[in-house]
């Protein structure tokens, strides 16, 4: 697999011919970039805004910073509960799927069993099935292992979906390494299990960080599936605990609803100023990698 | 080395966790989901069997056909305005200074990181018809009679909801065509160059003909996201007004969770996988059949 910082840059480009086509696309793309910014501003001036000041004026700057809503939000939204709740979710898929799934992908790679193309397919397949349309057997069994209150009825159905793409991925990258390494360890008179974690865990690390970054992205916001099993209040994420908030407060308080949007999504806003680049790395890795 | 490493006990130890969560929560459902939808089912026990019946049902409810209606309109919305416009972001960004570039990718990754919740309640104050941000504006510009109930209207709750998914997600698929972008030879546009191909006739025909794989990825990626429209609609308008904005996966939680019959529910999602695996196939069979190496 390739990873997109070490592909050649490329050092020109065609300019645009034509000032005014040139004016116009980039007067055009600039206005689009705001929107896709516009919303954090709205959240911000919002949540600082009290409850008439807006609805008079939702959309312009706030005339007085209010910072009631943030006491009054953190009070009736229960922001730790799905706070630690998104947390627990999060890093209970990323820790099961990266091990199992990057042992499974070392076994098809490296070991020598008659099935490993077969099983190989057989993951693959997990790619094509999106985890809305078994939301109802899910459901069934999850209450049927009696998992469904607890962190485990969401965690155990996430790193199932999870599997696939990183077997495929990590699969990819073990293909690619030369099999010195392991060698020289086996001469060394180290077994299976130790040359695993000793040798191939830290080589395969640039895969693993991508494919963290990718489950962390897509299970801390997913909502489908938490909607239905984490239907008590105390095992609600964020995503599905921040609209279980939005129909108590109804239509009434906006400035509360800003500050409970904000609030929610400051923790994902925080990793993405810090890891931007990577984010965006492992959101188009699979564009090349296939 | 290998029969050394490859014993039976180190490829279960290895294979096994891995396989096991993958079959019992990826794969079984689907068998239970199947032998569901035959029978009569309540949320706790199948009651009786009834063999095609639900399908029968399923397909006879008019809010069905609203569903698939919609579910289609939004997979439209996403293929036909949605792409074109993120390959011409993709090519925009392209033809920027480095750091132009750097801020417009981190800028258009923005909407795609927020999770649904936040997106679509920030959408439903712009379409709020009292105050919203759309309505102020037509009101300023004086085309008052534009302006609209934009969620609870039948002619445009489902545009305006497809609007909003087609905003979050325009600038990550630009992402993913820009990576590609990256991955071209650079000679193949210097020979273009030494022949006098202006700018549009390098993008129609260099870059987007040698994207071929990328718009096969992103294709596949969007139909399939788009066909499983949910979460938007779950938040702006809760399938409504009536049964108006319901897509075929709303459709399938209304019937099993909101009405209790489990049984009509599964049908729907039956009937939803051989669509997708339908589509899937068409798009595998009939685009960019031959994979492309430079």
């Amino acid at each position: 697999m390739s990873f997109k910082g070490t592909l050649p840059e490329k050092n020109w480009s065609f300019k645009l011919e034509g000032s005014f086509l040139k004016l116009l696309s980039r007067v055009f793309w600039v206005a689009v970039g705001c929107t896709f910014l516009f919303p954090l501003y709205w959240m911000v001036t919002m949540s600082l805004k009290s409850k008439s000041e807006a609805y008079d004026n939702p959309f312009g700057l706030p005339t007085s910073w209010d910072w009631l809503n943030f006491s009054e939000a953190l009070s009736k939204y229960h922001f730790y509960t799905y706070f630690e709740n998104s947390v627990i979710y999060t890093t209970g898929t990323i820790v099961i799927t990266l091990a199992t799934g990057s042992m499974l992908a070392y076994c098809l790679s490296r070991m020598q069993w008659k099935f490993n193309s077969v099983m190989l397919f057989y993951v693959s397949m997990g790619l094509i099935v999106p985890i809305e349309v078994v939301v109802i057997p899910l459901f069934q069994l999850v209450k049927w292992m009696h998992i469904k209150n607890s962190h485990l009825g969401l965690i155990l159905p996430y790193s199932g979906f999870a599997i696939a793409s990183c077997v495929l991925m990590l699969y990819a990258f073990l293909r690619s390494l030369p099999k010195e390494l392991e060698e020289a360890a086996c001469i060394d008179g180290a077994n299976v299990y130790q040359t695993y974690i000793k040798i191939i865990f830290p080589i395969v690390m640039p895969a693993l960080v991508t494919q963290c970054v990718l489950i962390f992205i897509r299970i801390w916001n997913e909502f489908p599936l938490a909607f239905i099993i984490a239907s008590k209040d105390q095992f609600r994420p964020l995503t599905v605990g921040l609209l279980g908030f939005f129909i108590n407060v109804g239509v009434t308080d906006w400035g509360l609803i800003g500050a409970s949007m904000l609030l929610s999504s400051l923790p994902m806003i925080i990793v993405y100023l810090i890891g931007n680049e990577k984010i965006e790395n492992a959101l188009t890795a699979g564009a090349i990698l296939k | 080395m290998n029969k050394y490493f490859s014993t039976k006990v180190s490829i279960f130890v290895f294979a096994f966790p891995a396989l096991l969560l993958f079959t019992l929560f990826c794969v079984y459902p689907l068998l239970p989901e199947i032998w569901m939808s035959l029978h009569k089912h309540d949320g706790f026990k199948n009651l009786d069997f009834v063999g095609l019946n639900n399908y029968k049902e399923v397909m006879a409810s008019p809010s069905f056909w609203t569903a698939h209606k919609n579910t289609y309109l939004i997979v439209a919305i996403s293929l036909l305005l949605g792409l074109p416009l993120s390959m011409m972001l993709s090519l925009f960004i392209d033809a920027q200074t480095p750091k132009f570039r750097r801020f417009f990718k981190t800028v258009a990754m923005f909407p795609a990181i927020l999770s649904v919740t936040v997106v679509a309640q920030i959408w439903l104050a712009f379409y709020e018809p009292n105050w919203g941000l759309f309505n102020e504006i037509l009101h300023s510009l004086g085309l008052s009679s534009w302006t609209h109930s934009w969620l609870t209207e039948k002619k445009t709750v489902m545009p305006s909801i497809g609007v909003t998914f087609l905003w979050q997600y325009i600038g990550l698929n630009a992402l993913l065509f820009y990576t590609g972008i990256k991955t071209i030879p650079k000679s193949y546009y210097e020979a273009a160059l030494i022949d006098g191909a202006n700018y549009i006739q390098v993008c129609l025909r260099i870059t987007i003909p040698l994207l071929q794989n990328v718009i096969k990825y992103v294709l596949i990626l969007s139909t399939l996201g788009s066909m499983a429209f949910y979460s938007h609609v779950r938040v702006m308008t809760a399938g409504g007004p009536g049964d108006l904005s319901r897509t075929v996966i709303y459709q399938m939680y209304y019937t099993a969770f909101d009405t209790s019959e489990f049984g009509k529910g599964t049908a729907i999602a039956v009937i939803f996988i051989l669509e997708c695996l339908l589509i899937s196939f068409v798009i595998q069979r009939y685009v960019a059949r031959e994979k492309l190496e430079f």
